[in-house]
């Protein structure tokens, strides 16, 4: 005779359901009132999360590959899937313990669905799938980039509409974000994403992985005006981005050097001088969006409305105060989330995926992970802007 | 016992139950890709069919390898996924002994290969009544030779069987070419892991079961460079 076995005994057993997953909000339940798992699984952190409608974050928890990819010096796709996997269905029970609930409670599983890398993406979203099934729950496969364009709501309680600066190692772009699923691109990088660029220059300066931080420590003590660096884009029309010119400048001043190879005290120099021509041009692009955004967003009084800066490059200080002191200049108000809900996270997925369930926008459990998959579709068909938000 | 079965990790996605004693309701399909977007409506028509939910399930089967890397992922992180949700037990079964599992050897002993999309293939050597003679192996159609048993007809099976038969062509005696089906099917699965958690229940917390890539990702160190 064999015992009924609980691999993950945290909750009851389940009661009878529909096994189909439901297309519409569970009856009784209210916005306030609504619960949602957020799963992350779109690049290098396996993370889930539980929120709630009335904006608490119940869990929300992150387990980092970085020590995985740094002898690779970048995310390697197939060591983060096999990761993704064996990590992912324990991280969820633990967000489910740690926010004090059973499957009953949840109203959606909500789980990125792209764009990001493949392999990562479908362990993540198919363990969603699974979960709805089971328990009869909605699925929301959320678009990751509208996780990061909505975190402003959950962390700051914004409304629409708002300007947003969305910099990580995989995107750069400036998106007008006029409601749930409802996007304008002002502009984007043309090459290389700004986390991109501090990965490559942290490389060429051997100052170790992951580059963001590394850069940014060594630049603390350096002289930004030692080295003389383009700013790529800077005051031309538009809203676009380009990196790689700046990483190239990088190289070549690497190259210049006695010996080709930078001192400890020309690594801070170039680094302090890399980063202040990547705030500066962050600053200009941002700039011309804001003018852009107040005259398609006329307001009474500027200060109302809000320019949010999300992702990961967002944590570098000098960044912000740049772009901050730009948004002030110009009469807009500077909103960053918490840092742990500018990088990757599944706070924000669960948000975005509350968010689209309340709509009712929720997805068929055939749901085909995207590897690309752009905010704005209709605004930019054309391969270059996808090139930047592949990974 | 009631048991679901999935199997993603090749060129097929299927879906089967394991009813009491017996086989139930069965979904088999050949793809090359989207097994993320079939596996779901396969296993709510199957259950649909028996007129059962999970909580009417004591465990989840799944094929753990060797295959294609993305599929074998889709189907653990699902199987995984279900466990979780529904508090039940993963059995692993692997690809290699599935396909085995579904040959009649005629008494010989049974190599199985399986495609892995690369020059060389997945292989695994068995008893005729399905005992393992190897381990799961991967390696060139020509290097198979160094696992067979000397002066012995071989049965063969699987997807590359037929470029393990060319390699060996010369081989004496000669390979013999099973007819039964090449790729793993979740009813197999099913019964497998329905006598396997039988006589030895996967234990109360039990980690669930991981992939057999038997393969490292391909990626080299490097540092400083870009």
């Amino acid at each position: 005779m064999v015992m009924r076995v609980s691999v993950y005994p945290l909750w009851p057993v389940p009661r009878k359901r529909d096994i189909r997953s439901l297309k519409i909000p569970p009856a009784g339940c209210t916005s306030q009132t609504m619960k949602v798992l957020g799963i992350e699984t779109s690049c290098d952190e396996t993370a889930a999360a539980v929120v709630t409608g009335d904006r608490r974050i119940l869990s929300n928890i992150v387990l980092s590959q970085t020590e995985e990819h740094r002898p690779y010096a970048g995310v390697v796709p197939e060591i983060a899937a096999r990761s993704h996997l064996d990590h992912t269905d324990r991280l969820i029970a633990e967000a489910m313990a740690a926010a004090r609930i059973g499957w009953d409670d949840l109203d959606g599983v909500a789980a990125t669905g792209g764009p990001g890398l493949i392999g990562g993406v479908l362990v993540g979203l198919t363990t969603a799938k699974a979960i709805a099934m089971v328990r009869g729950l909605p699925l929301v496969a959320v678009n990751h980039l509208e996780g990061h364009a909505l975190t402003a709501r959950l962390s700051d309680g914004l409304d629409f509409p708002y300007l947003l600066l969305l910099i990580s190692g995989g995107h750069c772009q400036l998106l007008a974000v006029k409601g749930v699923g409802q996007y304008s691109r002002y502009g984007g990088t043309l090459d290389d994403a700004a986390g991109e660029a501090f990965d490559k220059t942290a490389a060429l300066l051997n100052l170790g992985y992951p580059g963001g931080p590394a850069v940014e420590l060594a630049a603390q003590c350096g002289d930004a005006g030692r080295f003389a660096l383009p700013r790529p884009m800077k005051g031309r029309p538009g809203c676009d981005f380009s990196f790689s010119g700046l990483k190239t400048a990088v190289r070549h001043t690497v190259a210049g050097l006695p010996g080709g190879e930078a001192s400890d005290r020309d690594a801070t120099d170039i680094a302090a001088g890399f980063q202040q021509a990547a705030a500066d041009v962050l600053a200009d692009r941002s700039r011309h969006a804001i003018r852009r955004f107040l005259s398609e967003f006329p307001s009474e009084s500027p200060k109302g409305r809000h320019f949010v800066v999300a992702g990961g490059v967002a944590a570098n200080q000098r960044i912000r105060e740049v772009l901050s002191a730009t948004v002030e200049e110009e009469g807009m108000q500077f909103t960053a989330p918490p840092l742990n809900l500018c990088t990757d996270n599944a706070a924000m997925i669960a948000w975005a995926g509350l968010e689209r369930l309340r709509l009712g926008m929720t997805d068929d459990l055939t749901f085909a992970a995207r590897p690309r998959w752009p905010l704005d579709e209709s605004a930019n068909p054309s391969g270059r802007i996808a090139l930047g938000q592949a990974r | 016992m009631n048991l679901l079965a999935i199997d993603c990790a090749t060129n097929a996605c299927s879906a089967a139950l394991w009813l009491d004693d017996a086989p139930g309701p069965h979904r088999h399909a050949v793809m090359r890709r989207g097994h993320g977007e079939v596996l779901m409506p396969m296993v709510a028509e199957i259950m649909d069919e028996a007129g059962l939910d999970f909580a009417g399930l004591r465990a989840i089967a799944v094929t753990t390898g060797p295959g294609a890397f993305t599929g074998i992922r889709i189907g653990l992180s699902a199987a995984r996924g279900f466990a979780l949700a529904a508090g039940l037990p993963v059995v692993g079964v692997t690809t290699l002994e599935a396909v085995a599992a579904a040959q009649d050897s005629e008494g010989y002993p049974l190599l199985v290969a399986l495609d892995s999309k690369r020059d060389d293939i997945y292989v695994q050597l068995f008893e005729s009544d399905g005992a393992a003679l190897s381990e799961p192996l991967s390696m060139l159609p020509e290097e198979v030779a160094d696992i067979l048993p000397a002066a012995k007809t071989v049965a063969v099976a699987g997807d590359m069987a037929d470029a393990v038969l060319r390699a060996l062509a010369d081989r004496d005696p000669p390979l013999l070419r099973l007819t039964g089906p090449d790729l793993p099917d979740a009813a197999v699965v099913a019964r497998i892991a329905a006598r396997r958690f039988a006589s030895e229940p996967v234990a109360a917390n039990a980690p669930p079961p991981t992939a057999l890539y038997l393969r490292p990702p391909d990626a080299i160190p490097k540092a400083g460079r870009i």
